[in-house]
């Protein structure tokens, strides 16, 4: 065999033998795609998930018959239709003799605490002032948004559970708003533009979050494959002074990179072939790789992170100061990407951080590539920021990658 | 270059900052011959023999080597050296046998694996894992990968600091192996006795200049002494020694030995023991023997090779 190729051997066999590696290049991303499957794989199932909520009427002893409308609408959704089923709300009202502010005052305590998802309030004065849209000349027919009805809604921005009670909350507004409309007249439903969103699999009608979750973790695996195996291969030989006894050989810095590329390759590869059969076997994936599109995705993916690797490579000084860069970044490009959960109403800067990271496209493009999603970027972005990303980290690395000790 | 010469090397010099590693150092190898830069830790002997093997590049100096002269160490002549580095290290978790299989897979010419592992005595150890082989065993691993092109020169640097008794002489045999066979062997290290048993030719390297050349018995001739008297110095206060300094010509106290150098033993001796009983000094652990090169270091320099 010739040296690349045994170089490439060598590197997938350190990989393998040593237990620390091989936990983050193969057992941890098999755990974390198992996990996530078995956790947020059931969100959307009906009735699998019940959110808190309250919901404080201070408008009850209207004349209107609105506020009440509202109540009973949450109030039928806080049953359930089946007795196998569990309702979507749980919801909680004041007792009949309990002070409505006092009540308030708790349930915003419970929601800043994560024991409840949200407060929905009716103010004083509801019923009337939705009588008077209606009936007046700023009718809320111009639009069907929630935010023309002045109910006032609580929720906690960092917890998920909350962010999610709230958006079905306002769809359930929204609905209710139309209803208005059309029976006030305002509004034709039959000339009504009806919009709905389908996940679409390549092969099954429904996308499940498996396969929404697969191509992400397989990304995973080559991000975290590369940011800690490449510089960790290349850092570690370097300081320990193992490149130092091939540098007295024949052996050149290209050959050398041949070796540990191909190794590093064929790792990626054996990693997405695990994946895909604990995915596909294990968990009942449906998505498909068995494309052109798919394949060069991939591989633009692996050669992307690689890349990246050599860049984290030349810019420690140290293989222990490589792996810190290499955890400060890991996390962050990971999670800022939509790799596990989809991007969606991210504050402006961590949007930014989203739009530069390689990862982000790269994500988009495979699950555009696989059929899980429709992908937000066009095609040409998809391959040219990663490929930015490779020019520029194989220029640096090229540049400042030191490939013996400091003397 | 003369036939008979190997390698020549003609005012190498290497800074770092404002340090002289290497100052102007020159000097030739002769074919299957042992040549050995001797000289205390930072002398500069080092790197010295990573300039020549090719792994840092010298500021100013010319290098000849298989009779090409060369600015860099190229791969072509990397082909035909076999360098054993100081400090350094194989992938832990590759066995002992795909180590040398990887090495020799750098080479165009290369020997059989298995005939490489016999050679150092690893044959048994082929398939354990360099990380459970014990230091001696490494040594005799690193010595195979750098054996294993048949090199016609061969760097050996410090090859036996840090070993036991047993993996020293080891590694002295594998030299008298390569020397029989022809092989020109360049060596550095600070043990005087490696340097006095193995080499032909010793330069003494002292702050990155060579400071003496010759045989090991050439080198210690030019002391002009015929014996070395040492006996432990403990309870020798200075003042004791002043007598000493009418009969002898050298005396030097040690931390823990006076060194009496003299050209006349028996009438030194007699005064010695005379002295002795008029002190009450042991003489405890007293030797004589003939001038080493520790002691031409020490002429030269006024330090022991290993303060």
């Amino acid at each position: 065999m010739n040296d690349v190729l045994l170089l490439a051997r060598t590197h997938i066999l350190t990989a393998l033998r040593e237990r620390v590696t091989l936990f983050w290049f193969l057992v941890f991303p098999v755990f974390l795609l198992v996990i996530l499957s078995l956790i947020f794989g059931q969100i959307g199932q009906q009735g699998e998930i019940t959110f808190d909520v309250s919901l404080v009427n201070f408008d009850a002893s209207t004349t209107s018959v609105f506020s009440g409308m509202i109540e009973g609408v949450f109030e039928n959704l806080a049953q359930s239709d089946t007795a196998d089923e569990e309702p979507l709300f749980a919801l909680r009202h004041p007792e009949a003799d309990e002070d409505l502010a006092s009540f308030l005052a708790a349930e915003l305590t419970a929601v800043r605490r994560g024991r409840r998802a949200a407060v929905i309030v009716i103010p004083e004065g509801f019923g009337h002032e939705i009588e008077r849209r209606v009936v007046s000349s700023g009718a809320p027919g111009g639009s069907s948004s929630t935010d023309d009805l002045p109910l006032t809604l609580y929720y906690s921005e960092g917890n998920a559970a909350s962010n999610m009670a709230v958006s079905i909350i306002k769809q359930v507004l929204a609905g209710v708003n139309r209803e208005i409309l059309a029976r006030s007249g305002r509004f034709d439903r039959t000339i009504a533009i009806e919009a709905s969103s389908t996940w679409v699999g390549s092969e099954s009608g429904g996308t499940v979050y498996v396969d929404f979750l697969l191509p992400g973790i397989i990304l995973m695996g080559f991000f975290t494959n590369s940011l800690f195996g490449i510089p960790g291969a290349i850092l570690f030989s370097r300081d320990q002074r193992v490149l130092r006894r091939y540098w007295v050989t024949p052996l050149s810095v290209p050959r050398y990179l041949g070796g540990l590329s191909i190794g590093h390759l064929a790792l990626c590869a054996l990693q997405f072939g695990i994946l895909l059969v604990v995915g596909r076997f294990g968990l009942g994936s449906t998505v498909s790789f068995a494309s052109l599109s798919a394949a060069l995705h991939l591989l633009l993916a692996a050669a992307t992170f690689m890349a990246f690797g050599f860049l984290i490579a030349s810019l420690a000084q140290t293989a222990n100061a490589g792996m810190a860069v290499a955890n400060i970044l890991n996390m962050p490009m990971m999670f800022l990407s939509g790799l596990f959960f989809p991007i969606t109403g991210l504050p402006v800067f961590i949007r930014a951080i989203v739009y530069v990271n390689p990862v982000t496209y790269l994500a988009d493009g495979l699950r555009a590539a696989v059929g899980v999603e429709s992908g937000v970027f066009p095609t040409a972005l998809v391959i040219a920021v990663p490929l930015g990303w490779i020019a520029l980290s194989t220029g640096v690395a090229s540049w400042r990658l030191r490939w013996d000790v400091a003397r | 270059m003369g036939d008979s010469t190997l390698m020549r090397v003609t005012d190498l010099t290497k800074h770092y900052g404002d340090v002289r590693a290497v100052d102007g150092v020159s000097f030739a190898v002769p074919n299957a011959a042992v040549f050995t830069l001797l000289g205390p830790n930072g002398a500069g002997k080092t790197t010295t023999l990573e300039i020549l093997e090719g792994i840092r590049e010298a500021d100013a100096g010319e290098i000849e080597i298989f009779g090409a002269r060369l600015r860099h160490v190229d791969r072509a002549t990397k082909q035909r050296m076999g360098v054993l580095l100081q400090e350094g290290n194989f992938e832990p978790y590759l066995k002992a046998r795909e180590v040398i299989t990887l090495f020799a897979s750098f080479f165009r010419n290369a020997r059989p694996v298995d005939e490489m592992l016999e050679r150092v005595a690893l044959t048994e150890k082929a398939n354990t894992y360099v990380k459970h082989l014990s230091g001696g065993q490494k040594q005799r691993l690193a010595i195979g990968a750098a054996l294993v092109n048949s090199p016609e020169l061969v760097f050996l640097d410090e090859p036996t600091t840090g070993l036991d008794p047993q993996a020293r002489r080891n590694v002295w045999s594998v030299v008298a192996d390569l020397k029989s066979t022809g092989v020109a062997i360049v060596l550095t290290t600070h043990y005087m006795e490696e340097a006095e048993a193995l080499s032909d030719l010793v330069c003494i390297m002292d702050n990155g200049k060579l400071i003496a050349e010759g045989s090991p018995r050439e080198l210690a001739a030019r002391l002009n002494q015929e014996t070395i008297i040492e006996f432990a110095a403990d309870g020798v206060q200075d003042d004791d020694l002043v007598p000493l300094h009418a009969c002898c010509a050298a005396v030097r106290s040690g931390e823990d030995l006076v060194s009496v150098e003299t050209e006349n033993l028996v009438a030194t001796m007699g005064s010695l023991l005379e002295w002795s009983k008029e002190r009450d000094l042991p003489l405890a652990n007293m030797t004589v023997r003939q001038p080493n090169l520790e002691d031409v270091f020490l002429s030269l320099t006024g330090r022991r090779l290993r303060e």
